[in-house]
């Protein structure tokens, strides 16, 4: 194993020799917060050092950044973090580069986890997490463990936080706790109808949301400080709250499983150093370290075979094959052609 | 006589009279080019964005000219909801800047003006922190289980927590000790600019330290608290980020309206438009208010 | 108590618009001290009801830190100020019903010249056609008829002053005060306000205290002149004898123009200038005296005139003269460091025509003109 490493990095090393040796750096943009740091020990900084790929690190990753800067004919990121839904959105805008597959090895990709234009980097769910001090343990008796405990009020009395602002991964929930079959989520939101069916119950809720919250880092801290008593937010955020010392859990039941992943923007300034750059960053080796750094899974299949990782950390992984038939994949194909509408919808409920 | 002056004048047949003519010329142009750069700002960082601004507010999906993206915004009562909000969070702050600042200015001017600059320096202190650490440290305070919360249980003023954040109180809070300073400045410097006789003639004419203060330091403080409050107002209007973290979603300003439509849709036109009407409005709104200050200027003495 | 009756008589009395009564002041002990200097020290004064009194002293010595305690402005360390019976010492200045014009003149710039002048009135509650009436009334006496609409800023420093002059009597006090009033206008201006100041003066037959540093303003227009200077009360007089019997070099210096020439006592108690007796000390053992020539008392007289019972001669040389346009000054030097100045009038009669710089002068002066002071020059 630690020859193999080894060998790999020596290979890798004189590979990158010939082509990184007069390269740029390449600038290459995250998130902040836990997620940022994970990404940086458990990705960046080994692939960087073992392909030789200088790169620039900032935070801030949007889509509508990135956009601006190619609509502007300014670009200076080449690799940007982002949702799937965003990427795909950005996609249909013209904003980004089509990914080389000749160059990135996707073969060992789950499906569903790439298009033409962006390589997914983790697994992630959108859960809801509560205080497991009021409402008891993950699975103990009587905790709550659906959507529809999550939008009732009189079993788990206490304040609820939302998402702000975006619709994304806003409306299922509702939808679920309203009796819709998860399977049928999507069907019944292509409607016009379904998607004021699922603004009505939040509608309902919101007497009892205290916070809506605008990113991953203030999921945390909402649970951290106690502001709220349950929320919906992405796995890897809880998981690092508690390790703070936060008192809260979350279920996979129902989640909505989601994937982030690396978008190019459209006329990147080192194109071909970035596309040699997302090929190192995609292999499994990497993506294997994830795990000890935030609970979000791989996409590349063969991590779960490379890695070192306690058993435990990786069967709490989203895209852990005992956990997956519990979620519910986010269609993409419904926020291409549904978002905005259901995004103005959302809004008109936030701003009553 | 008078007539043969005239005409020689006219005819530029005087001593020099040519000579002196183009001097003059000569020297308002110079002093005309000294705005040349202050122009050329405008021009890069007012104009130019500005027309952007409007032209894109204009272009429709398929890329020619629309009006799409300002009907959208009669297609849902949010975008009404959002404008109202809008005002009525920088109305609210901007009254509670002048009850909190009016008072403050006041003591200050009174004070010597060494010590008046010692105070003053406490009040622009916050200019000196970023903005973002000045919001996050209210949120800290004020939050369910934040310092004044958890202060106030302990010693009994409350039984359970008092929600003061995540809602229109805390974002009240935040922007107006963001926006105190810009009130006080202007306000500070009119009262300092009070002839001291003023007041000494007031009350020598009869008016108790009550009356005085109303029929003649007020008024003659006016200019300077409508200067602030328009700063204040007018800041306001655009704000995004104390709405965003101390609002908890609930006050959804128009800043707040075009950051999701940018990080959802990427929608510049939508957005512009938002920003046109924003504008508009803030436009409209500082018109009414220089009427109301043209009706006090009379008072003041001008027409 | 002695207010409230004080406060009823006020109003009572500005039932008459041009408050015809007016009141003595009587000032006593009065103190003020800025860390350890006296800005007034233990001032006795007494107004006389109806005069006009100037307080008449350089810069810093006292005079407007004695007018600001009177109107309520300062609170001093010690002291007693009445008006009339009543002690005012405590007195807040809104309850003091004095009149008073500021130098600034101190014009409330958002309203007009109506409403400043019926700003006092309205305080007193006096409305509708009555507060019309008199302010008309008060402009028609200034001399301002038909200005009511004006705004401030429209105004001359002239016109500003008589509405701060209207201001400061429309309601009737029976003391009004005037802080240099006339310092902002130009020459010609402030002399012809100097006859309108007095004429108003005897018309409104006010009590008046007036403050000043310009010691021609102050023998133009006052009953009484009191001298300040470091706090104190120097002299207190009209204004001939302040002119003509100054009590020390300080006041003969700061009124009027003088030459301070020093003199000799002998011991018959007579006291000489050069050996010419001017005047007597009388039973004085004072060592110094003073001789105070005022320019305008100085004469030319004949070549080869003596000293005798009528007139003191100086010999003396001519070293300038100057043009002055009603008048001429010489400057005549007699001896190395002692020179006189002499003024004379410009008609052909009292010029010395005759006279050319270098040229050797007789200078007069009438006995009855003599002024000596005790003490040395240097004051």
């Amino acid at each position: 194993m630690e020859i193999r490493t080894k060998l790999a990095a020596v290979v890798a090393a004189t590979f990158a020799l010939g082509t990184a040796a007069t390269a740029e750096p390449i600038t290459v943009v995250s998130w902040g917060g836990s997620y940022g740091q994970a990404q940086d020990n458990a990705l960046f900084n080994d692939a960087s050092r073992n392909s030789g790929i200088e790169i620039i690190r900032e935070s801030g990753a949007s889509m509508s950044k990135a956009c601006l800067q190619v609509e502007s004919g300014a670009v200076t990121w080449d690799l940007v973090v982002t949702g799937s839904g965003g990427a795909a959105a950005a996609a249909a805008k013209g904003c980004l580069e089509k990914i080389d597959y000749s160059v990135v090895d996707v073969s060992d990709f789950y499906p569903n986890t790439y298009t033409d234009y962006c390589v997914g980097s983790d697994v992630f769910a959108t859960v809801m997490a509560w205080n497991t001090d009021k409402y008891g343990a993950p699975g103990s008796d009587g905790a709550p463990n659906s959507w529809a405990d999550f939008f009732d009020v009189e079993k788990f009395p206490g304040t609820r936080a939302y998402r702000a602002n975006n619709v994304d991964g806003a409306l299922e929930p509702a939808l679920m706790a309203d009796g819709v079959a998860p399977e049928d989520v999507y069907n019944v939101l292509a409607t016009r109808e379904g998607k004021e069916r699922a603004i009505n119950k939040i509608r309902e809720l919101k007497p009892h949301i205290a916070v809506f919250w605008e990113s991953g880092a203030m999921q945390a801290q909402l649970m951290k400080d106690g502001e709220v008593d349950m929320t919906t937010g992405w796995n890897g955020r809880f998981d690092n709250a508690k390790k703070d010392g936060a008192t809260v859990g979350y279920t996979f039941n129902q989640a909505l499983l989601d994937y982030d992943c690396f978008a190019m923007p459209k006329g990147a300034p080192n194109k071909d150093t970035a596309m040699a750059f997302l090929a190192e960053v995609s292999k499994a080796e990497y993506q294997a370290n994830l795990p000890f750094h935030i609970t979000y899974g791989p996409t590349n299949k063969k991590a779960y075979e490379v890695t070192t990782a306690p058993a435990e950390l990786i069967r709490a992984l989203p895209s852990h094959p005992d956990n997956v038939p519990f979620m519910v994949p986010v269609s993409l194909d419904w926020y291409a052609e549904h978002r905005a509408e259901a995004l103005e919808l959302y809004i008109e409920m936030l701003s009553e | 006589m008078a007539r043969a002056d005239a005409d020689a004048s006219r005819s530029g047949r005087h001593l020099h009279g040519a000579a002196l003519k183009r001097q003059h010329t000569r020297e308002q142009w110079s002093v005309l080019s000294l705005v040349v750069p202050a122009l050329i700002v405008i021009v890069l960082i007012i104009l130019i964005p500005l027309s952007w601004l409007f032209y894109l507010s204009f272009l429709g999906d398929n890329g020619g000219f629309s009006l799409e993206n300002y009907h959208k915004m009669t297609q849902y009562k949010s975008y009404y909801r959002i404008f109202v909000t809008t005002f009525q969070v920088s109305i609210l702050t901007t009254l509670a800047c002048i009850a909190l600042g009016y008072p403050l200015a006041f003591f200050l001017a009174q004070l010597p003006p060494r010590w008046a600059g010692v105070f003053m320096l406490a009040v622009l202190l916050p200019f000196w922190t970023s903005l973002l650490v000045r919001t996050y440290a209210w949120l800290v305070l004020l939050q369910k289980r934040g310092i004044l919360n958890e202060f106030a249980m302990q010693v009994g003023l409350w039984e359970t927590p008092i929600k003061l954040v995540h809602n229109m109180t805390g974002t009240l809070i935040g922007m107006a000790h963001i926006m105190l300073p810009f009130l006080i400045l202007p306000l500070y410097n009119a009262m300092r600019k009070i002839d001291k006789d003023m007041m000494h003639a007031a009350a020598n004419l009869g008016a108790n330290p009550i009356n005085a203060f109303w029929r003649v330091y007020f008024p003659l403080s006016l200019p300077g608290m409508v200067a602030g409050s328009l700063i204040v107002f007018v800041l306001c209007l655009g704000f995004y980020v104390t709405p965003a973290v101390l609002g908890g979603g609930r006050v959804i300003m128009v800043s707040n309206q075009i950051t999701a439509i940018l990080e959802n849709q990427f929608d510049w036109g939508a957005a512009s438009a938002l920003g046109v009407v924003l504008l508009v409005a803030t436009t409209f709104t500082l018109y009414l208010a220089a009427r109301v200050f043209k009706f006090d200027a009379a008072l003041f003495g001008r027409d | 108590m002695l207010i409230d009756s004080r406060l009823k008589l006020s109003f009572a009395v500005t039932d008459d618009p041009l408050g015809t009564t007016a009141l003595p002041i009587e000032i006593r002990d009065l103190t003020k001290r800025y860390g350890s200097v006296y800005a007034l020290n233990s001032v006795d004064l007494d107004v006389h009801s109806g005069e006009f009194l100037t307080l008449l002293g350089p810069s810093g010595s006292g005079k407007t830190t004695l007018l600001m305690a009177i109107a309520g402005f300062n609170r001093p360390d010690s002291g007693s100020i009445r008006f009339g019976e009543d002690e005012v010492i405590l007195t807040p200045p809104h309850k003091r019903e004095v009149g008073m014009v500021f130098q600034s003149y101190a014009l409330f710039p958002h309203m007009n010249v109506a409403d400043n002048i019926g700003f006092p009135l309205k305080l007193r509650g006096i409305t509708g056609a009555e507060r019309a009436t008199r302010v008309e009334e008060a402009l028609e006496t200034v001399q301002l008829s038909g200005f009511g609409a004006r705004n401030i800023d429209q105004l001359s420093g002239g016109q500003r002053q008589r509405v701060a002059l209207a201001r400061a009597f429309v309601f009737g006090p029976r003391i009004l005060l005037m802080d240099e009033p006339l310092s902002a206008l130009d020459k010609k201006l402030r002399e012809r306000m100097q006859i309108e100041l007095k004429h108003l003066h005897r018309k409104l037959g006010v009590t008046t205290v007036y403050v000043t540093h310009d010691q021609r303003e102050a023998l133009t227009m006052s009953d009484r002149i009191a001298v300040i200077n470091d706090g104190e009360l120097i002299q207190l007089d009209t204004p001939e004898v302040i002119y003509n019997s100054p009590a020390n070099a300080f006041v003969a210096d700061f009124i009027g123009e003088s030459t301070m020439l020093p003199l000799k006592r002998d011991d018959a108690g007579a006291l000489l200038f050069r050996g010419q007796k001017v005047g007597d000390a009388g039973a004085d053992e004072g060592k110094d005296w003073t001789l105070v020539v005022r320019p305008e008392r100085l004469f030319f007289a004949g070549a080869g005139a003596e000293t005798d019972d009528q007139t003191i001669v100086l010999k003396g040389v001519l070293r300038e003269a100057v043009f002055q346009g009603e008048s001429e000054m010489a400057l005549v030097s007699i001896d190395d460091d002692t020179e006189v100045a002499v003024r004379f009038g410009t008609s052909g009669r009292a010029s010395p025509a005759a006279s050319i710089t270098g040229d050797q002068v007789y200078i007069g002066l009438d006995r009855n003109d003599v002024i000596i002071i005790p003490g040395g020059q240097a004051a």
